[in-house]
């Protein structure tokens, strides 16, 4: 139960035995919570009942039953702390600039349990970040024409528009570029058209004409 | 962890363990003086699964809370009590075991049979008897034990329920006034009644063992 729905629960009107009963349950909150401790402040039978309820939540888990608190344990504990300073003013071994914090901020100084997954993420957002930033790298990269690479690009000669020839054709002059008809001059062996208007080299071409002779 | 004895989950005990630790930090001594009463004897048995030595081990267990209140805090509430003050009594132990040229990890391993570390408190081997208690101590335990189960075989049907679920089976207030379908009041009434009614017959038992506790 969360302690501050205590108060729909517990009656301020508590004796201090059921006061610290519900304490030990983790029950109180408030006004009941600091009446419970000021019990145990002024009130010996408080501390007695919280050790005794507490003893019996112990023997009834346990096989084999429970001691009762050594007081003479306490006594000498309460003495070495009473030479202690309080936890709040104890030297702490970090100190940044707490008079900077908020009062009210909780104290994350301290080592964690988890502080090693806390450390993996670190890095797994670093490597995340990486790997992102590499492929905007390339992508950034590939959308800019101008910083693109030209590994097929002809040289580009300023005189080749200008080398043209003009060609005889069925249809007329035709006007070529020179380089082009020297590249059809070099292969006119594999060149020629047929009647398809395909280019020879690619057909395969059987003649059927038989000799006149033989016709004879 | 034994299937007869369930884990106590510790939140609902952990709120107010918290509560008490705040407090101790603002400087209410007494807060922690509420801790060091509740958690004594599973510390100082805790530790006597390590040491094989009555005095060393209340020496231990000394150490271990004013240890634990020095770095209070520190503690930033993200385990619970228990298991943090686990660890530094873990530690003390070993630390004295080395400064007596003895081998903590024999003892260390030795105490971790069966037994791993989360299952703190209600563990049944840390509840086992230690060899550091002497016979008296041994038979004290075994009286306590007594006493109190026949006072919760006497107990009316309705407390002996309430508090077996709450301190064995480790329901919260909800929890048990579904199960036994009454308000919660009335939970922490009979709860509280039945403690009452055990305390009334081991007290005598208690004082007699170790005269005026308080």
């Amino acid at each position: 139960m969360n302690p501050t729905n205590s108060k729909n629960i517990m009656k301020p009107s508590m004796q201090t035995s059921e006061l610290m009963s519900a304490l030990a349950d983790g029950q109180l909150g408030g006004e009941d919570f600091a009446a419970a401790l000021h019990a145990s402040r002024h009130d010996d039978s408080a501390l007695a009942c919280w050790d005794t309820y507490h003893l019996i939540g112990d023997a009834l888990r346990s096989a084999h039953g429970a001691r009762g608190a050594n007081p003479a344990f306490l006594s000498r504990l309460n003495q070495r702390l009473a030479q202690e300073a309080s936890p709040a003013a104890a030297p702490r071994p970090v100190q940044p600039a707490v008079q900077d914090l908020p009062a009210a901020l909780p104290d994350h100084r301290g080592q964690a349990a988890n502080d090693g997954e806390f450390r993996w993420k670190l890095v797994a957002g670093f490597a995340s970040l990486a790997a992102v930033s590499a492929i905007a790298w390339n992508a950034a990269g590939l959308l800019t024409p101008a910083a693109a690479p030209q590994l097929a690009q002809a040289p580009s000669s300023p005189t080749s528009a200008q080398q043209v020839v003009v060609v005889a054709s069925p249809q007329g002059p035709v006007v070529r570029d020179a380089r082009l008809e020297e590249l059809l001059a070099a292969h006119k062996q594999l060149g020629g058209t047929s009647a398809l208007q395909e280019p020879s080299g690619f057909l395969r071409n059987a003649t059927f004409e038989t000799p006149r002779n033989a016709a004879r | 962890m034994s299937a007869d004895l369930p884990l106590l989950p510790l939140e609902k005990a952990t709120d107010s363990d918290a509560m008490l630790v705040e407090r101790t930090v603002a400087g209410d001594q007494k807060a922690y003086e509420l801790l060091v009463i509740k958690y004594q004897r599973r510390i100082q048995r805790l530790i006597g699964r390590m040491v094989r030595d009555v005095d060393l081990v209340e020496d231990i267990a000394q150490e271990t809370f004013i240890r634990a209140y020095r770095a209070l805090a520190q503690f930033r509430g993200e385990a619970q009590f228990y298991t943090w003050l686990y660890r530094i009594a873990v530690n003390t132990a070993k630390k004295a075991l080395m400064d007596l040229k003895r081998d903590p990890t024999v003892s260390e391993n030795a105490f971790k049979s069966g037994q791993s570390e989360e299952s703190d408190e209600t563990s049944p081997l840390e509840n086992e008897l230690t060899s550091s208690e002497t016979p008296d101590a041994v038979l004290a335990s075994k009286e306590i034990a007594e006493i109190i189960n026949a006072a919760m075989e006497a107990l009316p049907e309705e407390l002996r329920q309430a508090i077996t679920l709450r301190e064995i089976e480790g329901l919260s207030y909800e929890e048990i006034s579904e199960a036994m379908d009454c308000p919660i009041g009335t939970v922490r009434s009979r709860i509280f009644r039945a403690r009452e009614a055990i305390s009334q017959k081991v007290k005598p038992l208690l004082e007699n063992q170790s005269g005026k506790r308080w």
